[in-house]
């Protein structure tokens, strides 16, 4: 099957060099001992493409069951534009700071507990007992940071760059819920150690909803679990950072990457075709 | 088509399509309506059962100035669901009669966006570290972007202890409203704009 | 965009894409790379400045002021400075809303199909205006100081002063230095300067409304008061 670029494919498929002649040095070995040799040499030749043979068998086995090889020759083999640069490694970098966070989060996951009175001991036992926990715990902590900083790098890429302009506008559409819910995703988190940072910051929070006219304290009540902060309310917050949001976030990302892949990223905008423009004034 | 009679409109794929999409809503009904109705359910009902808690002899307080109690309005939270309380006695030349309570038990939260005040002796004054809300002795907003003045307790005296009961909410006339959430203004059009819930 | 200008971009898009490279491996190499750089950065972040653990949740308390994470300053600060209380809720609720809808609009109203930054003006500097409009509140956020102390450094004598001053509440109207609010009351940084030391005393005694009077300190404790002008006479 072929799945590999033309550089890697061709030192691949170079001839295995040919087995060693016998010379003159070795008529004293006797010609059963060079045939004996050059029969091992052949086997040893055998073995190793056979080897070579095993994983392209179990890929051509997936392929065939699961029609994956034309999807993955074209998703990884599509051109970019000319003159494709650093700037376009903003979004790639904001989802694996995404999946980082994911991984992490799991991790505390295991150890937190969302109850009022326990939350805050939990954290500390992370802190203290759990190996790597504190370290966890700030990658988690600082990862939020960097998500939001590469999230608004990229959107400002995409702002001057004019890549949401036709045909690209659904996409950043959906760009712009997916900062929403990173916002909504640090909002959420920021209570769960139970510190008086958090509690305050989400008090606060919470009174910035219900401002809003006539539907405000209602959403406030919602978040809260009713109307003063109670037990349901780290609950709520650990189930919308912790389920509601990622799974929205996941679903989103899927989206907006397959746009990406079947839209193309556009060409630095400072780049002009100059074939197409020959052809335009063809045309008039 | 055999079997229809002249101007028959159900046909059977129509039949069958409105049988799928209806199937389809009762099933989605079936699981959705009760996980929404879990998650709005705790806007329908009163959150915290009215209730008055004991904050000291009627010796420990005076007219002329706040003293900070703590309350436990929720004991399943713990922390979280206590509140401190600046409770004074009712002053018959500064108060007015109007809201008929033994002592004056005032929120320590700012009626702006919630954050916890301050009684401060020297200026006789109730300041907010957030956004510049100053509040003046009656719990009346002095200055700064609080919307109403602070909520009160209610407050009644036992055999000769002070207890500090349900919370209220005061426009700025000191008028008695339930409870709303400290960014509702409650002038005038505004308690409409900012109606009371279910939860209060 | 009508619909030659579509197809003219979309041709001269084919023509770009068809002269570059492909995906894999040459953007992957690139965002690899930059992937290893984020998460390096990550983990020196957490190495360095570890995560932090505050006291616990306490909501009786009446010392404590709030603050949100820096992602969310620029907010904070637009609320610090819309002081009338009729606006609260245009400042919470209906700017961030305002601009949501503005950003999820944006290629509906933007129709210009040139993209490239120098040629579209208007596009260019609204960005950027709103770019140094919520830098500028992340930092005013930031470094706003504690409105329950001073942090200005003073001579010895005058500390005792300081600590009247950052327990009276004066921060809750006026700014002294880097804290305090900028308002309803004016900037104290400089009273020393304007007002003479008798001056000050009298507007203590007998301030202009909203401010309260702090007679009853002069009566109860006339040391701290003193202290308390001498500190205000010296701020010049």
């Amino acid at each position: 099957m072929k799945l590999l670029p033309g550089p890697l494919r061709r030192r691949r498929e170079e001839p295995a060099p040919p087995p060693r002649e016998a010379g003159d040095g070795d008529l004293r070995k006797g010609h059963e001992q060079v045939a004996l040799e050059r029969e091992k040499e052949a086997d040893r030749q055998r073995r190793r493409e056979a080897l070579q043979e095993v994983p392209i068998a179990v890929a051509g086995w997936i392929d065939e069951r699961t029609g994956a090889g034309p999807f993955l020759r074209g998703f990884l083999y599509r051109k970019v534009p000319k003159g494709t640069n650093w700037f376009y490694t903003l979004g790639s970098a904001t989802m694996f700071a995404f999946l980082s966070q994911a991984v992490t989060g799991v991790f505390l996951a295991m150890y937190y507990k969302p109850t009022a009175t326990e939350a805050y001991s939990s954290i500390q036992h992370i802190d203290e007992d759990i190996f790597l926990g504190q370290f966890v715990r700030g990658m988690h902590k600082w990862g939020a940071s960097v998500m939001v900083v590469l999230i608004f790098l990229h959107m400002g890429r995409t702002f001057f760059f004019g890549a949401y302009k036709y045909p690209r506008e659904l996409n950043w559409i959906i760009g712009v819920v997916l900062l929403i819910l990173t916002m909504a995703m640090g909002l959420t988190g920021y209570l769960l150690p139970f510190d008086m940072r958090g509690l305050w910051a989400t008090v606060v929070a919470v009174n910035l909803n219900s401002s809003g006219p006539i539907v405000g304290p209602y959403l406030a009540d919602f978040l809260r679990g009713g109307a003063e902060f109670g037990a349901t309310t780290i609950s709520r917050f650990y189930a919308i950072h912790m389920l509601l949001i990622p799974v929205l976030i996941a679903a989103l990302i899927g989206a907006h990457l397959y746009l990406v892949a079947k839209l193309g990223t556009t060409a630095p905008p400072w780049l002009k075709a100059e074939k197409a423009r020959e052809l335009a004034k063809e045309e008039i | 088509m055999p079997g229809a009679f002249e101007g028959e409109t159900v046909t059977r794929r129509r039949l069958f399509t409105g049988g799928a999409m209806a199937a389809g809503g009762v099933a989605t009904a079936a699981f959705g309506l009760p996980a929404l109705g879990f998650a709005v359910g705790p806007l329908f009902e009163r959150s915290v059962p009215p209730s008055f808690h004991d904050v000291g002899p009627v010796a420990d307080f005076n007219p002329q100035t706040y003293v900070a109690k703590v309350i436990t309005i929720d004991a399943e939270v713990a922390e979280a669901g206590k509140a401190t309380v600046y409770v004074r006695r009712f002053d018959a030349t500064r108060d007015s009669d109007r809201l008929k309570q033994p002592y004056v038990a005032i929120s320590n939260r700012c009626m702006h966006l919630g954050c916890p005040i301050r009684y401060v002796q020297a200026s006789e004054r109730f300041i907010c570290p957030c956004h510049g809300g100053v509040y003046e002795f009656d719990g009346k907003v002095a200055g700064g972007p609080p919307v109403r003045p602070l909520d009160r307790f209610e407050t009644k005296v036992e055999r000769g202890r002070v207890k500090v009961g349900p919370r209220f909410s005061l426009d700025s006339h000191l008028h008695r409203f339930k409870v709303r959430d400290p960014s509702n203004h409650l002038d005038g059009l505004w308690q409409y704009i900012y109606p009371s819930r279910p939860t209060t | 965009m009508n619909a030659r200008e579509k197809e003219q971009y979309l041709r001269e898009y084919a023509v770009l894409k068809s002269q570059g490279k492909p995906f894999f491996p040459y953007a992957v190499l690139k965002d690899s790379l930059m992937a290893c750089i984020v998460l390096i950065v990550i983990i020196t972040m957490a190495i360095l400045f570890g995560s932090e653990l505050g006291p616990k949740a306490d909501l009786t308390s009446t010392t404590y002021s709030p603050r949100p994470e820096w992602y969310f300053f620029f907010l904070f600060e637009l609320l610090r400075v819309v002081k009338p209380p009729a606006l609260v809720f245009i400042a919470t609720v209906g700017i961030p809303t305002i601009c949501m809808v503005l950003l999820i609009l944006l290629p509906f109203f933007d129709r210009n199909p040139e993209r490239n930054p120098l040629k579209r003006p208007i596009a260019t500097l609204a960005g950027i205006t709103v770019i140094a409009a919520m830098a500028y509140l992340t930092i005013e956020g930031a470094v706003a100081g504690s409105p329950t102390e001073i942090e200005m450094g003073v001579a010895k004598q005058l500390e005792p002063g300081r600590a009247v001053a950052a327990s009276s509440g004066c921060l809750g109207c006026h700014k002294i230095g880097d804290n305090g609010n900028s308002g309803p009351g004016p900037d104290l940084t400089k009273v020393g300067a304007r007002l003479p030391r008798q001056a000050i005393a009298r507007t203590l005694i007998n301030p202009t409304p909203p401010m309260p009077t702090y007679s009853k300190l002069r009566q109860q404790n006339p040391k701290e008061f003193s202290q308390l002008v001498e500190f205000l006479a010296a701020l010049k």
